[in-house]
C-alpha cells in the first residue's frame, strides 16, 4: 500500500503562489488591471493633485497608489477564489487535503507582491510627469509602512474571499460595497474630511489606519486622526490581527457550509 | 490495512433546497437520495447505475467528502465522511470529469504539479509520479505540455482520470470516467481500472453504459430516484429480473391467449409485448433450466412467419426491467 501524503501548508501557499504567476504570465487580461491601470491612475491622479501645497506629489502618488493596490490586494483575493467557482476548479481544490485557506493566503501574497509592483509603476510615472521625485521625510519608513499598508489590505482580502467560497453571488455584494469601502478606508481622501459617520464605521477596516498612518509618516503637517502616528500603527496592527482571526475561524465554518449547501460548482 | 467493508452506508439521504427569484423567493426542494443503504468491499470495483438524475453524482460526492448527507451516515474505509475528512482525503481519489475542474490556461503538467502539491505528493517523486500518470492516462508527450484549453474533451476527461490517482489513492471515486472518450481511449481506462484494483485500490464508479459495468464490475447496484433498487452481483441482477436467457417472438400479431399460454410455461418470467409497425416483438425473460425455445414454438401456432430468437439477457435489459419497474 502507497505511504498517504502529507500536505505542508508552506508547500500549498507555495504551490498557490506559482499558480498565479503562470496564470498571470499565460494571460494577457491581466496586464490592464496590474500594469496599465497603474499608469492611468498616475497620470490623472498628478493632473488632480497638481498644484495644491508643497506635497502634491506625495498626495498624488499615495492617491493613485491606493488606487492600484485596491484592486491588485484586496479585489483580487476574492476574485480569484470567484474564478475557481467558475471553472469548476474549486470542488477538486476543497477535495483536497490542504484547507483551502492555504491556497488563499498563496492568491494573498501573490497580490501583495502584484500590488507592489503596481506601486512602483504608480510611483515612477508620477516622478516622470512630475520631472523629479517628491520630498519624502524618511523614505525608509515610509517605505516599510507602504508594506504594511499592503498586509492590511491583503487580511481583508482573505475575509472577502471567504464570502466567495460561501456563495456565488460574493462579487456582486463585493461590487456594491467596493465604492464605499474604498472611500471609507481613506484610500483616496483622508477618511477625516469625510461625515462625522464614516469615521467610526471606517475604523473597522484595517486600511484606514495603516493609510493613516502612511500620510504622517510622508506628508510633512498632515492632520489626519487627532492620536497621531503611533496608535495608528497599534489600531492597524490590531485590527489585522482580529481579521486574519476572523478570516481563520471563518473558513473552516465557510468550507463546511458549502458542503451542507452543495452550492460548490455552482455560479 | 484494516479490516472492514471500503464503503458502508446508512439511510444516507439528501435534500437540496434552492431558491428562486430575488424578491419573491420560492423555495424548491429536491430529494436526490432517500435513504440509501450499501456496502461496497475492499479492493473490488463497484459500479453504480441509474437514469440521468437518479442521485448518482450526489452520492458520490457524499462519498467523497464534497458534500454532507442531510440524514444517514456514511463510512469510506471505516471513517466518517463528515467527520473525518482530514483522514480521509489524502486517501481517496476523486474523478467528476467533464469540460470543467481544470485550470484551462496552463498545461496538463503543471495543473497536476498544483495538485501533487496540495495532495502532499511527496516532492522528490512529484515529476516521476506525474510522468507515470501521464503515460498511464496516455497523455505522455507534446500534450502534456499543452494548455488544457487547447484540449479536446476526451483528452480533459483523460487529465481528470490523471489527477485523481495522482497521490495513489486507497480508493477511487469514478463519476463516469469514460464519458467523451473515444473506443480505443475508453477501452485503455477500463484496463487502467482494472490495473488499479489489481494494485488494492478499491473502485466506486458510476457509468452509463451497461457493457463498461458488466464488463468492470462484480457488484452493481441500481439506483432510481434516490432509492437502490438493486444490488447483486450481474448474474443476481439477471436472476432478480426473471431470468438468465431472453426469448424474442416476431410476429404479425398475437392472440391473447398466446401470450396468456407462453405466461403459463414454468421458467418464463415476464412477457412484454410491443408493436413495431405491422409486427409484434414479444419479449420474455426465461430461466434457462426450465423453458425452452422448443416450449415456447410449440404454444404458438399458426404463424407463418414467426422468428423466434434467444439470447443471454444482458445488463441493459436487467437494468431497463428495474428502472421501468420503478417508474410503475
Ligand atoms: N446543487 C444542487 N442543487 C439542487 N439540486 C441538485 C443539486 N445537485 C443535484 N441536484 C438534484 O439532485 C438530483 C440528483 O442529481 P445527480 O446529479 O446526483 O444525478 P445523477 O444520477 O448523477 O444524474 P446524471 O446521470 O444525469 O449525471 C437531481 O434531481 C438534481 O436536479
Ligand atoms: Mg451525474
Amino acid at each position: 500500500m502507497a505511504a498517504v501524503g502529507t500536505y505542508s501548508r508552506g508547500r500549498s501557499t507555495a504551490a498557490s503562489i506559482r499558480l498565479s504567476l503562470l496564470q498571470f504570465v499565460a494571460d494577457p487580461q491581466w496586464l490592464l488591471p496590474s500594469m496599465i491601470a497603474p499608469v492611468l491612475f498616475g497620470l490623472v491622479s498628478f493632473e488632480l493633485f497638481r498644484g495644491e501645497g508643497p506635497y502634491f506629489l506625495t498626495y498624488a502618488i499615495l492617491g493613485a497608489g491606493m488606487m492600484s493596490m485596491w484592486g491588485q490586494t484586496l479585489y483580487g483575493s476574492g476574485w480569484a477564489t470567484g474564478q475557481d467557482r467558475e471553472w469548476g476548479t474549486l470542488e477538486p481544490t476543497i477535495q483536497a487535503p490542504t484547507p483551502y485557506l492555504y491556497v488563499v493566503l498563496g492568491r494573498v501574497v501573490w497580490n501583495v507582491l502584484s500590488g507592489l509592483l503596481g506601486g512602483l509603476i504608480v510611483y515612477v510615472v508620477v516622478v516622470a510627469a512630475a520631472g523629479g521625485p517628491p520630498t519624502l521625510p524618511n523614505p525608509a519608513a515610509f517605505a516599510l509602512m507602504f508594506v504594511f499598508v499592503l498586509l492590511t489590505l491583503a487580511a481583508v482580502g482573505v475575509v472577502f474571499a471567504a464570502f466567495y467560497v460561501y456563495t456565488r453571488y460574493a462579487g456582486f455584494i463585493q461590487d456594491i460595497g467596493e465604492f464605499a469601502f474604498y472611500v471609507g478606508t481613506g484610500c483616496m481622501f483622508p477618511v477625516v474630511i469625510l461625515p462625522f459617520w464614516a469615521t467610526p464605521v471606517s475604523l473597522f477596516f484595517p486600511p484606514t489606519w495603516a493609510v493613516d498612518a502612511l500620510r504622517y509618516l510622508a506628508i510633512p503637517g498632515y492632520v489626519g486622526f487627532s492620536w497621531g502616528v503611533g496608535w495608528d500603527i497599534v489600531g492597524a496592527i490590531a485590527t489585522t490581527a482580529v481579521y486574519l482571526a476572523v478570516a481563520g475561524l471563518i473558513f473552516h465554518r465557510v468550507e463546511r457550509h458549502v458542503l451542507e449547501e452543495g452550492n460548490l460548482s455552482q455560479y | 490495512m484494516s479490516s472492514g467493508p471500503a464503503i458502508e452506508t446508512r439511510g444516507v439521504t439528501r435534500v437540496f433546497e434552492s431558491r428562486k427569484g430575488f424578491l419573491f423567493r420560492e423555495k424548491s426542494r429536491t430529494e436526490a437520495l432517500k435513504g440509501v443503504d450499501l456496502t461496497v468491499e475492499r479492493g473490488s470495483i463497484f459500479g453504480l447505475l441509474g437514469p440521468n438524475g437518479a442521485g448518482k453524482t450526489t452520492l458520490t460526492k457524499i462519498l467523497s467528502t464534497l458534500l454532507l448527507p442531510t440524514a444517514g451516515t456514511a463510512l469510506v474505509l471505516g471513517h466518517d465522511v463528515t467527520r473525518e475528512t482530514d483522514w480521509l482525503r489524502p486517501r481517496m481519489g476523486l474523478v467528476l470529469g467533464g469540460e470543467r475542474g481544470l485550470y484551462n490556461r496552463i498545461s496538463a503538467r503543471e495543473n497536476l504539479r498544483y495538485f501533487a502539491d496540495l495532495y502532499g505528493v511527496p516532492p522528490e517523486a512529484r515529476e516521476r509520479r506525474i510522468d507515470e500518470v501521464l503515460e498511464r492516462v496516455g497523455l505522455i508527450g507534446p500534450a502534456s505540455d499543452q494548455r488544457v484549453e487547447e484540449f479536446s474533451r476526451g483528452m480533459k476527461q483523460k487529465l481528470h482520470i490523471a489527477r485523481g490517482i495522482l497521490h495513489r489513492p486507497e480508493i477511487l471515486f469514478l463519476d463516469e470516467p469514460t464519458i467523451g472518450l473515444d473506443p480505443k481511449s475508453a477501452r485503455e481506462t477500463r484496463k487502467l481500472i482494472r490495473c488499479l484494483v489489481t494494485d488494492g485500490v478499491t473502485i466506486f464508479l458510476t457509468t452509463h453504459y451497461m457493457f463498461e459495468a458488466e464488463e468492470l464490475c462484480p457488484k452493481l447496484a441500481v439506483l432510481s430516484k434516490g432509492r437502490i433498487v438493486a444490488r447483486d452481483t450481474v448474474d443476481g441482477l439477471r436472476a432478480l429480473v426473471g431470468g438468465d436467457r431472453t426469448f424474442e417472438a416476431e410476429a404479425y400479431g398475437f392472440e391473447d391467449e398466446e401470450v396468456a399460454r407462453l405466461r403459463a410455461i414454468p421458467g418464463v418470467s415476464k412477457v412484454v409485448s410491443e408493436s413495431y409497425g405491422p409486427t409484434t416483438r414479444l419479449t420474455m425473460r426465461v430461466r434457462t433450466t426450465e423453458a425452452t425455445l422448443d416450449d415456447v414454438r410449440s404454444r404458438l401456432t399458426g404463424h407463418p412467419e414467426l422468428s423466434l430468437r434467444e439470447r443471454r439477457t444482458s445488463l441493459e435489459d436487467v437494468y431497463l426491467d428495474l428502472v421501468e419497474e420503478e417508474a410503475r
